[in-house]
């Protein structure tokens, strides 16, 4: 081995002159350590044994890991634990040090001192010098070896605790034999891992408390169950949640020997709820990460707090607002009754006496009554929009149908009406009173601003989307460009159109009723020979035979 | 069929109850000239009183009235018998009762009235008296129950709520269980009111409705199709997985 290897091993032979130097003591008791070697070697792998088995049992996978990296040094190390058990660490270490620079040195003097008189056989005398030389430096290298893995066995067993905390394994202690600083760093160690753990468990119980917590309980239950919920977790004598203003509760002093006050305030935000407050044995240690663990805690029962209290007082709103509901449609059932029931007797009465005596102006009294009636339920539905309230009752329909019979209700003599039904035994699926309400308007405002032009209604299924279409259109002047954007808008009529009739809601409700029935409502772009153009669109079913 | 009280070989009554008296008479007047025998009532009170002495075939009652009203009417009447009703009301469909409706009333409809709508629905819910479900629970198997009176049927764990003309074709078909019942019938049954349906609004309708009501409506269990005649609800049972005499269809 060559000097260059040594230095690569890491071992500065100055270094090790200088503390043999300063250190004779040291000495001795490598010679001691040496004389009671063979003496030791039987204890020695007996306790190796012992503690290969011990280390098997704590430290399982992770020891076996180790070996599987480097089995020579796991063994080494199994063995050197035991070499020198009751040796501090430094004198350890000054024991390799000393024996890594002292053997070779002290081997060569002897050898010197021996080959003296047979000095003369030149050539034969440098080469046994030679040979004595690499046969101490190998035994001092082995030694050192040794005792170095002596040396690192305890401290990977440290580094191999601290990698199992970091992930999370504070179960596990180290046992490092002896009172020297290597027991000494195990020994403090142990106590960090205790102590995450113990912070650990009572975090756990903490969130546990914390998950355990329903928005519909009451802030007093809250507070009930976070000061029971505290007391385990932080295993105090006492607790108590107070919610009041924090600075009304003076704080308790600490008496030494009595149970410790603790308190946390219980702040959400910038807003301080209440306080936290209680005792723990006089024996606990209460540092400063207990304190700001207690102090998470008082937040999160604060936001928990300050949660059931706003969920409260949604919960009030909202049966303030299911009760609004019903009164509004108590009221809204009464103005329709109020406002239909009339209209149904002129209207009964209307037909009967046009059935005996045929009349054309009572039929005109016939056709405006329903349409009164009309405009009444379409404010209705307005106001039912508003609140969401629209329960489309969903059925097949074929198009043609309702298209005619709103046709029939309209009562028009002198306006053309072609249905260009093109649905293929399509049928829609919608609610029938709802859609008629829809065609009704559509075909209302066809005939309206339609100039009394012919209207014509085309209904086609869309089989990919599984839809049909339907578009009311008239040859009148069509939509202006700048009422595009705003006529389906409430209470809007087109700026050129008259304000004398209409409510302004026709094409905002049918729009939202066909939206109500998972459908739409658009209005189709300008085409030449074409006035105003609206498309209904409807889920659809394909026909099917037997 | 739908142009009067066919099929009754006496002249069905009805109750008409209503506190509005205009149309009170008109209504009477307009059954009468049908061939209708009719009662009036001019609220709940003395409706219960006429129902002491005589039983009407059917009702047809104002949801708005004073003291009590339409609803509380229509419970107390099925509370002491199973009398078929028809609430006539202002109400529009988004009103929270109209559920509500379906609970206590056959069927419903809105002022103002249509009269040869009115009149269809009476006569169908008039032919519809001999086959009545019980107004309880049919469990037809492990995945199928029905509550029609509630419009609703439970598959599997899952409630779904069914159409009104659903659940009326279920009750027809209910009624004849294991029968198959013509497409003819249940169109009747369906959509008496409406004069333009054709048989392909069973056709639809029974596929939407095993999309409902089938765990795997491909492989229908218990709402099966007997081609080219009509349809059938059976029990799902130990043999449930017969189909050599009616194999389901898969459409």
């Amino acid at each position: 081995m060559t000097e260059q290897e040594r230095d690569h091993q890491g071992w500065p032979t100055p270094e090790s002159d200088l503390i043999a130097a300063t250190e004779p003591p040291a000495h001795d008791a490598s010679a001691d350590a040496r004389l009671g070697l063979a003496a030791r070697e039987a204890l020695a792998r007996e306790a190796a044994e012992r503690e290969a088995a011990a280390r098997e049992a704590l430290f399982g996978d992770g020891w076996t890991d180790d070996l599987d990296r480097g089995p020579d040094r796991g063994r080494d190390a199994g063995r050197g634990g035991g070499l020198t058990l009751a040796l501090s660490f430094r004198t350890r270490l000054t024991i390799a040090l000393v024996a890594a620079s002292i053997i070779p040195l002290a081997g060569f003097g002897i050898l010197l001192l021996i080959l003296d008189p047979a000095a003369g056989q030149g050539a034969t005398l440098g080469r046994i010098l030679l040979f004595i030389l690499v046969v101490a430096a190998i035994s001092g290298i082995l030694l050192a070896y040794l005792l170095a893995a002596d040396l690192t066995a305890p401290l990977r067993a440290i580094a191999a605790a601290v990698d199992r905390a970091s992930a999370g394994d504070l179960s596990t202690p180290i046992v490092v034999p002896g009172e020297d600083e290597l027991a000494r760093l195990a020994d403090s160690h142990n106590r960090l891992a205790a102590d995450l753990e113990r912070r650990n468990r009572e975090l756990g119980r903490i969130l546990q408390a914390i998950q355990s917590g329903s928005p519909h309980d009451s802030q007093d239950f809250i507070a009930g169950r976070a000061a029971n919920d505290a007391r385990t977790a932080f295993g105090m004598i006492d607790a108590y949640v107070l919610l009041v203003d924090p600075s009304d509760i003076a704080e308790e002093e600490r008496i030494p020997g009595e149970s410790l006050p603790i308190r946390a305030v219980l702040r959400a935000g910038t807003e301080d709820l209440g306080v936290l407050v209680g005792h723990l044995p006089a024996t606990r240690l209460w540092e400063r990460a207990d304190q700001d663990l207690l102090e998470l805690y008082a937040s999160e029962v604060a936001v928990a707090i300050r949660n059931a209290q706003l969920f409260a007082r949604v919960e009030s709103q909202n049966s303030q607002l299911l009760e609004l509901d019903a009164a509004k449609d108590d009221f809204l059932r009464g103005v329709s009754h109020n406002l239909q029931t009339p209209l149904t007797s002129i209207r009964a009465y209307a037909d009967q006496l046009g059935r005996d005596r045929p009349d054309r102006r009572l039929g005109i009294i016939g056709e405006q009554t329903d349409r009164l009636s009309r405009m009444v339920r379409q404010l209705l539905t307005v106001t039912r929009l508003e609140s969401g309230a629209l329960h489309p009752r969903s059925e097949v329909v074929a198009l043609a149908h309702p298209v005619r019979r709103a046709w029939e209700a309209l009562a028009v003599s002198d306006v053309p009406l072609t249905v260009d039904d093109q649905s293929a035994g399509w049928l829609a699926v919608a609610d029938v009173d709802q859609l008629d309400q829809v065609l009704w308007a559509l075909l209302d405002n066809a005939l309206k601003y339609g100039d009394r032009t012919p209207i014509t209604v085309e209904i086609a299924p869309d089989p990919t989307q599984n839809r049909l279409r339907l578009t009311i259109s008239d040859a009148g002047p069509g939509v202006a460009e700048g009422d595009r954007g705003r006529l389906f808008r409430r209470f809007e009529r087109g700026a050129e159109r008259s304000a004398d009739d209409g409510s302004g809601l026709g094409l905002y409700v049918s729009r939202e009723l066909c939206r109500a029935m998972d459908g739409d409502l658009v209005l189709e772009p300008h085409l030449a020979g074409r006035g105003a153009a609206f498309s209904v669109y409807l889920p659809g079913e394909p026909p099917e035979d037997v | 069929m739908l142009s009067g009280p066919g099929g009754h070989e006496t002249a069905p009554r009805i109750l008409i109850v209503d506190d509005d008296p205009n149309l009170l008479v008109l209504l009477a007047d307009q059954l009468r000239s049908d061939g209708y025998e009719i009662q009036t009532a001019r609220d709940g009170d003395e409706a219960l009183r006429r129902l002491r002495s005589s039983w009407p075939d059917l009702l047809i009652i104002d949801m708005m009235m004073p003291r009590m009203d339409g609803l509380s009417l229509a419970r107390e009447i099925k509370g002491r018998a199973d009398l078929p009703i028809i609430v006539l009301s202002a109400i529009d469909a988004g009103d929270s009762k109209a559920d509500l409706l379906d609970e206590v009333a056959e069927d419903y409809v809105t002022k103002p009235y249509h009269y040869p709508e009115l009149r269809a629905r009476i006569n169908r819910v008039l032919r519809r008296l001999g086959d009545k479900v019980p107004r309880q629970s049919l469990v037809l198997g492990t995945n199928l129950t029905l509550d029609l009176h509630r419009r609703e049927a439970t598959v599997g764990s899952e409630t779904v709520q069914l159409t009104p003309t659903e659940s009326r074709l279920l009750y027809a078909l209910a009624a004849n269980l294991g029968q198959t019942v013509a497409t003819d019938t249940l169109l009747a049954r369906g959509w008496a009111e409406t004069e333009d349906a054709d048989p392909s609004y069973v056709w639809v309708t029974m596929r939407r409705l095993r999309q409902k009501v089938e765990v795997d409506p491909n492989r229908p269990v218990h709402l099966q199709t007997v081609r080219g005649v009509g349809y059938r609800l059976v029990m799902a049972g130990p043999d449930s997985g017969r189909s050599d005499t009616a194999p389901p269809t898969n459409d």
